[in-house]
């Protein structure tokens, strides 16, 4: 028998919400492949973010699986997540306010026991924003160097898979746009990206492939170029239903 | 009026060291914890009975040092009562507070009257009710200011090492909470606990933190009480609403906010006793909680919401 490679994250029948028997993600399941970037998209109330918080550990799953690179994190502590190389940038409050930037790059360093140097000086290099601004308390920044900022301190943990939250939420199109580019920058350094977006239009253009997800469970797993010049999008996002038969992959 | 704002400082010493554990908790624990106070009253003890122990075996120890009142044996004491507190904190929280914590904090607030009621008469029940001292010396007040230069200024070495410790122990512990990865991790948890686990906060050894360190600033409060007044098991119990008014007053979660909270409140203590009457001292310290909650309603070093 030969040794498949394993998929970065592999999401499997995946139930989970925050109250015992009322689960948002219903039998979901994805697969985000090694060096891809992916967008989970869906109307409100799809049970996106709950999706990602409960494959980084923030909320209960109570079925199914998640796979990292073949090795089972259902039940690995969230604090624990950074050293299975997974990290997550929540949609908001995803920056420590009431620290530095270089106390937020600092305290991610130590966190994982690494040469504190040989870590903030790739990421100051690819932030110069930041690293100009370094003494600056986090809380006093904009929404978009926020942003920036929150990703810093995910790659300060050198992950094989970073989850972002929305990541162009609340920003103007432009910083959205700067964003994004930077998010390139990370997947050509090696690392897979996995993003939860509602803005449809970006996300496409950002990523490999996406699955949108509706009531919980994915409805449609396809490239980015084949959901772009889907009608069905249009109609699930507007929450109408055409009748047609959506395609599910299998499991 | 230079004696009122001493005395103040001395009262602020004790209200602030303990005001830090309560604000810690309140921003960490994310409850309002009212056992807090008996921490002081058992730290207090822990040293008594710390400092007859160290007197049997070793006598000399208990010899005054240089001007003050107490000798070795107390700064053993101290420290080792430090150390009990600290354990008596984190007992609480294991056999208590950790048990309750996914009910919410108006459960662990309930718990905590209800472990306050227990320690406190634990307390009495170990010690009897007659207040004690650590030291039957007398010490005399040195002048520093005549009565002419603003009413005079007199205080006693023992008050002097209340205060210079305290500033002592701030400052280390501010150190601690802006340079070391745990201070650090504690004041991320603070603000934002979910962000602390998904960057790779273990919460729970933070939580240990907080109660470890919240214990031993209670304990070293209860010895300051016990060597500027004396030893009562029902000084948490008084000490509560003092240590409640400071750390509203400096804003919820800030060390600096809680010390300087705590002088604010010994200073309105210190003044009411001198002006209206000891009776009105409590009373001193929530006119002045009010009045600087109507400008700042978010303290004085308070994060706004």
């Amino acid at each position: 028998m030969t040794a498949q490679k394993a998929a970065a994250l592999d999401v499997e029948s995946l139930e989970a919400g925050y109250e015992p028997g009322l689960p948002i993600v219903r039998g979901a399941s994805l697969q985000v492949q090694t060096g891809e970037i992916m967008a989970i998209l869906g109307p409100n109330g799809a049970g996106k973010s709950t999706l990602v918080k409960a494959v980084v550990g923030l909320v209960p799953v109570s079925g199914g699986r998640v796979l990292l690179f073949g090795r089972d994190i259902t039940r690995v502590a969230a604090h624990r997540m950074v050293f299975e190389g997974l990290a997550f940038v929540p949609q908001t409050e995803n920056v420590f306010v009431n620290l530095s930037i270089a106390e937020n790059l600092e305290l991610a360093a130590a966190l994982v026991k690494a040469d504190r140097r040989e870590r903030l000086d790739p990421v100051y290099a690819m932030f110069p924003d930041l690293a100009r601004q370094r003494a600056l308390r986090a809380g006093q920044l904009s929404g978009g160097q926020r942003q920036m900022l929150a990703v810093a301190r995910a790659l300060i943990t050198r992950p094989r898979l970073l989850v972002l939250d929305e990541p162009s939420a609340g920003l103007s199109p432009k910083l959205v746009a700067q964003v994004f580019d930077k998010l390139r920058e990370v997947r050509a350094s090696g690392v897979t990206v996995l993003l939860v977006e509602q803005n449809v239009k970006a996300a496409l253009a950002l990523a490999d492939r996406a699955a949108v997800l509706v009531e919980g469970c994915e409805r449609i797993v396809a490239s980015s170029a084949e959901l772009l010049g889907d009608e069905r999008i249009a109609a699930l996002y507007l929450g109408r239903h055409t009748g047609q038969q959506t395609r599910k992959e299998p499991h | 009026m230079l004696q009122i704002i001493a005395d103040g400082l001395i009262i602020g010493s004790v209200i602030s060291l303990g005001a830090i554990g309560l604000s810690l908790t309140l921003s960490i624990v994310r409850f309002s914890n009212f056992s807090h106070g008996e921490l002081l009253g058992w730290g207090g003890y822990f040293a008594l009975t710390a400092l007859a122990t160290f007197s049997a075996i070793a006598p000399g120890a208990t010899a005054p040092l240089g001007p003050f009142s107490f000798g070795w044996a107390l700064l053993g004491a101290l420290l080792l009562a430090a150390a009990l507190a600290a354990l008596l904190a984190l007992l609480l929280d294991t056999v208590l507070f950790k048990r309750l914590r996914r009910q919410g904090a108006i459960t662990l607030v309930i718990a905590s009257f209800g472990s306050a009621l227990a320690l406190r008469n634990l307390l009495l029940f170990w010690q009897g009710g007659v207040p004690q001292y650590y030291s039957q010396n007398l010490q005399i007040a040195i002048p520093f200011l005549p009565r002419s230069v603003w009413g005079g200024l007199r205080a006693t070495p023992d008050q002097l090492f209340v205060l210079a410790l305290t500033l002592v122990t701030v400052t280390g512990l501010h150190l601690f909470l802006r340079h070391s990865t745990l201070g650090r991790s504690m004041r991320a948890t603070a603000i934002n606990p979910n962000l602390a686990r998904v960057a790779g906060i273990d919460p729970e050894r933070v939580l240990r933190a907080t109660w470890i360190i919240g214990g031993m600033l209670a304990a070293v409060a209860g010895v300051f009480a016990g060597i500027t007044v004396q030893l009562r098991p029902t000084m948490g119990e008084d000490l509560l609403l003092p240590l409640f008014a400071a750390v509203i007053l400096g804003g919820i979660g800030s060390v600096w906010g809680a010390v300087l909270g705590g002088f604010i409140v010994g200073l309105a203590e210190s003044a009411s006793v001198s002006i209206v009457g000891a009776e009105y001292r409590a009373a001193a310290a929530f006119v002045v909680l009010i009045l600087i909650l109507l400008v700042r309603p978010n303290g004085l070093f308070g994060e706004k919401g």
